[in-house]
């Protein structure tokens, strides 16, 4: 029992971190109908800025982290403005390809700036806590936090500011929300800042549990997709439950069958969910 | 107030209306009639920015609102209620109706809230509810009751008795009565072509994207090639 209960934990901790990175790409997807490839590389480029800013120029992790957020939103209103933007009213497969050729494109700077070696955040972050039999090490009890808080502020955001609801509105009608006066031009850019800076976060919960290499951030993002039909298109609580079960799935398969299975298992797992709810978890029939 | 010269706008390749003239004066109901495709609906939508206008003159207050974006036009105090209801379906009555009053910054939004609570009392039932999940009528006075939250200097109906039960278009016509009653400037699309001049001061006949009539409600509806064609005498 305890074994269970230890290894839901785990899954917890990284499903928050796939919760973060299905978050962003399922708001994109459900706003402006583009599949984000180049999220999980964009979101890495955060996780190696911190390290950068934290194990050579000895920057605090507490300074490095919010600078990456921000250079984070940052970085994804530029590639909403000078990516996707271009192709806004063009074919679908348009969107498809510069989201391909985009990933490359990262995943590329990535290498050229921080190198092919493999990085892990230097936290100093060694303690591991014991609540009632349970062990959790100091940094996963932060990333469980860190999720939540985020999740909570994003929720926040979109049901309780105009410019949430705005967002909400244009991914449901477009039309309709410019005829209430959103300025439909100015929400993608909002959505793109908010993802990326998601995905930042992911990021930098990847390089401090595990570690940042070359296509670290492109199986992140298939994560992420699975996360997404699991949990239903475009939805965010889809989103949130989809990325807990995944990594519970995954923890869980781990712990009691095989860790070399754990990705087949979920997927096999995720198969048999869609199998009965092919709209996923919480998607609408549509 | 509200006047529109010369007006041409199209879809792709094809020019939908040939230059329309038409205005509308302060605190009066005007209609567009006429049949399907006429270009009633694309006269609407390009007056409130949504389709690109390739000719002609939209002014409003006297300020040139020609090819401006929808949202600015919006500001400029035109809010549309447009074809189908459209409300957000996921969200709730209440969320929608906050939405209608998007541009607004004032402190009065909650009274106006109230206000439109209480003109539609079926919306405070609903308030928590999610707008897909009402009928048809309901989701049209949601509709109704979300554009005039922008506090609209000129309030455009498109198409408002569409696909609704005879019994839901009286409520509607009588609803739209006693939004005029109140002062409203109102502009009209309407197929039930007896409905629209029975509520307008003046109507506009549409035929193949030009304007082919003007005159009073009544005068139109004593007109017998009006009454041959639309109103099914």
């Amino acid at each position: 029992m305890l074994e269970l209960v230890q290894q839901i934990t785990n899954g917890v901790a990284i499903g928050s971190v796939y919760v973060l990175i299905a978050l962003g790409l399922t708001t994109v997807f459900g706003i402006l109908g583009i599949a984000h490839f180049a999220h999980g590389s964009v979101s890495m480029f955060g996780g190696y800025l911190v390290y950068v800013l934290v194990a050579s120029q000895g920057v605090s992790l507490w300074l490095a982290i919010p600078v990456a957020l921000i250079v984070g939103m940052g970085v994804g209103g530029l590639i909403e403005f000078l990516a996707y933007r271009p192709v806004r009213n063009a074919n679908h497969i348009n969107a498809f390809i510069i989201a391909l050729g985009l990933t490359m494109m990262v995943e590329g700077i990535n290498l050229q700036l921080f190198g092919a070696d493999q990085v892990v955040i230097p936290t100093g972050f060694d303690r591991v806590f014991e609540i009632a039999g349970v062990t959790i090490p100091e940094t996963r009890l932060y990333v469980i936090l860190a999720a939540t808080v985020l999740v909570i502020a994003m929720t926040a955001f979109v049901e309780g500011t105009k410019t949430g609801q705005a967002i909400r509105a244009v991914a449901q009608n477009r039309d309709a929300a410019i005829l209430m006066g959103v300025n439909v031009r100015s929400i993608p850019l909002i959505v793109f800042a908010m993802s990326t800076m998601l995905g930042v976060a992911a990021g930098v919960m990847v390089g401090s549990l595990f570690a940042i290499a070359p296509g670290v951030g492109e199986a992140m993002v298939v994560k992420g997709f699975a996360v997404l039909i699991l949990g239903g298109l475009g939805s965010i609580p889809g989103a949130i439950i989809g990325g807990l079960v995944l990594g519970v799935t995954e923890a869980l398969a781990a712990g009691f069958l095989s860790s070399a299975y754990k990705d087949v298992i979920a997927f096999v797992v995720m198969i048999v969910v869609l199998l009965f709810r092919p709209q996923g978890l919480l998607g609408g029939a549509k | 107030m509200l006047e529109v010269s010369g007006l041409k706008a199209g879809y792709g390749q094809i020019e939908v209306l040939h230059g329309i003239d038409f205005h509308v004066n302060q605190g009066e109901c005007v209609a567009l009639i006429g049949a399907n495709g006429a270009g009633k609906s694309t006269a609407l939508k390009t007056v409130c920015g949504l389709v690109k206008p390739r000719g002609g003159t939209v002014r409003f207050q006297g300020r040139d609102i020609t090819g401006a974006s929808g949202h600015e036009i919006v500001r400029a105090g035109i809010t549309m209620c447009p074809e189908g209801r459209q409300v957000f379906p996921e969200m709730t009555v209440l969320q929608n109706l906050k939405l209608g009053a998007y541009t607004r910054r004032d402190a009065e939004q909650a009274d106006d809230l109230d206000d439109m609570m209480q003109m539609f009392p079926i919306l405070r039932k609903r308030a928590r509810q999610a707008a897909g999940t009402l009928s048809g009528g309901e989701q049209e006075m949601l509709a109704i009751a979300r554009a005039l939250m922008a506090r609209p200097k000129v309030c455009i109906f498109d198409e408002p008795s569409l696909g609704l039960a005879p019994k839901i278009v009286a409520e509607v016509a009588e609803t739209i009565a006693r939004i005029k009653a109140r002062g409203m400037t109102i502009l009209l699309v309407e197929q039930n072509s007896l409905m629209a001049l029975k509520l307008a001061d003046r109507a506009y006949l549409f035929e193949v994207g030009k304007v082919v009539l003007e005159g009073t409600g009544e005068a139109l509806q004593q007109n017998p090639d009006v009454a041959r064609a639309y109103l099914g005498d």
